[in-house]
């Protein structure tokens, strides 16, 4: 994990160059700009509100403000790992043709994916403070969920990067995973909704621990339970450590996989 | 301090990974389940290389197509990890393999020579510093903030020449690349890598081109089917290399 570290900290010109370009890259020549990186969950959060809150009568209040303190970190988490599995394909003429340290290629669609999510934050807490969601003292906990999630992120990110290389597959699987994953995490929907006999196996998903927290810190104005992120601190150290181990034990075949 | 050190050094790759390119599930399950896997194909790419360049000597690379020249290269520049022996560089190795080192197609030219300069060991700011002089170097200043997809084979190998040459390298690996250049400008390089060879730095230059090895390295070396087939003066490697491409021609 360190040694993961000490690389970033070396690459840091590096990685800011590429996720800037990847920033720049999705706008460039779109009309509407920054406002598609808005635009997407702003229709999910139509669609999801009007089956969840409407159709299936789910009882938040301000149903859109839980969903969308929900879904804007669960995007993060879905597109840095989407991205992510196929970021060392896209990047085969830097890795195969020169020393490039190809671990900075999914850090950068972890950083660039991140620094979207903090974009839309302000607009996030206008949103929740014009649906007259009160904002307050558990919001200092958001720092450390975006961190822990940046971990997490980072770290499954590499794994999947490193495997998709030489298992194409993955790359596929992933998005169907993704899709299975958003459902089975409370996103959407409360965990309190999920029957009680199944609850404590819904939350063994680490995600559906993170995704609580934020709702707790965003939606419910309270603080995160701390034991379960505590849990998920440790998991994510354990996730860092194995995707550096795998990193620089695979890092040498990608040259030639591509 | 040597420059370059090679021991043994052999390089395989998997004939599997070659035909397929890659692993699918289905091809992973029908390996996990059938009982007489097929024993792994390998293609030695180079078998028990030994070369020490000191520095400030020029190495010509010659061989057939397919005979390991890029693959060497590749390990001196620390690209490929060898299978078996040991490579080992002294300073700031910048490499020019085949067109444009490392260049992403999508980024333009200007992100490319950022993206190159920092991996080649620059920070930003000394990048920013040469960034004119890499630019003027390669003769491409009106389309340096388009994609580099866009680029002619001549532009891209003189922006990937320039940028680097002008990070100044300890070893200059060069992969085939003066082949597409029109004559001012490989006139140029060679002026440039003239330059380099005064100053002591070292190069290793894979060619095609017998003459120009000949005339301009010190040293050279005769690749066979991943083998060191001779070793010596330009010349006598040269006669040894037209000597053989003769017998196969008789033969073959």
């Amino acid at each position: 994990m360190l040694d993961l570290g000490r690389a970033l900290y070396r690459h840091r010109e590096l990685i800011g160059i590429l996720v800037a370009k990847q920033l720049k890259l999705r706008y460039r020549g779109t009309v509407l700009g920054f406002l598609w990186t808005l635009l997407n969950p702003l229709l999910l959060m139509l669609v999801y509100t009007l089956v969840f809150a409407v159709y299936f009568r789910i009882d938040l209040p301000a149903y859109p403000a839980f969903l969308f303190s929900g879904l804007l970190p669960w995007l993060w988490f879905s597109s840095s790992l989407q991205q992510g599995a196929t970021s060392i394909l896209d990047g085969t003429s830097l890795v195969t043709r020169s020393q490039f340290p190809a671990e900075v290629l999914p850090v950068v669609c972890v950083v660039a994916n991140a620094a979207n999510f903090l974009l839309t934050l302000p607009m996030l807490f206008a949103f929740l403070l014009a649906l007259g969601v009160p904002l307050g003292p558990p919001l200092v906990a958001l720092p450390l969920l975006i961190a822990l999630e940046g971990a997490l992120a980072l770290g499954v990110a590499l794994i999947v990067a490193a495997v998709n290389v030489h298992f194409r597959d993955l790359q596929h699987i992933i998005v169907h995973l993704l899709t299975v994953l958003q459902f089975l995490t409370p996103v959407f929907y409360p965990a309190t909704l999920i029957p009680e006999g199944l609850r404590p196996w819904a939350l063994l998903n680490p995600l559906a621990v993170l995704m609580t927290a934020f709702h707790d810190v965003l939606y419910w104005n309270r603080f995160p339970s701390w034991p379960p992120l505590l849990a998920l601190f440790a998991l994510a150290c354990v996730v860092l450590s194995l995707a550096t181990a795998m990193f620089g034990r695979y890092k040498q075949t990608f040259a030639e996989a591509l | 301090m040597d420059a370059v050190v090679l021991e043994r050094v052999s390089k395989r790759f998997r004939k599997v990974v070659l035909r397929s390119g890659y692993t699918t599930l289905k091809t992973a399950l029908t390996h996990l389940w059938s009982t007489n896997l097929p024993p792994a194909e390998y293609l030695d790419a180079l078998t028990d290389v030994s070369l020490v360049i000191p520095p400030g000597a020029t190495v010509g690379l010659v061989g057939r197509n397919g005979s390991g020249k890029s693959t060497l290269i590749r390990i001196i520049a620390g690209i490929y990890s060898p299978d078996g022996g040991r490579a080992v560089t002294q300073g700031r190795v910048s490499t020019l393999i085949e067109l444009g080192a490392g260049f992403h197609p999508e980024f333009t030219g200007r992100e490319n020579v950022y993206i190159n300069g920092i991996i080649l060991g620059l920070t930003k700011k000394e990048i920013h510093r040469r960034f004119d002089e890499i630019v003027a170097f390669a003769e491409i200043e009106p389309f340096i903030d388009a994609p580099v997809r866009t680029y002619s084979s001549g532009m891209y190998m003189r922006l990937g020449f320039s940028v680097a040459v002008h990070v100044d390298p300890d070893i200059l690996l060069v992969d085939e690349v003066l082949a597409v250049g029109d004559e001012t400008f490989v006139g140029r390089c060679l002026d440039k890598m003239n330059d380099f060879k005064k100053q002591g730095k070292t190069i290793v230059l894979a060619s095609h081109d017998l003459a120009l090895v000949e005339r301009w390295c010190d040293r050279a070396l005769l690749l066979e089917r991943g083998r060191v087939a001779a070793h010596g003066l330009p010349a006598d490697v040269i006669a040894a290399y037209r000597r053989s491409t003769a017998g196969a021609g008789a033969s073959g």
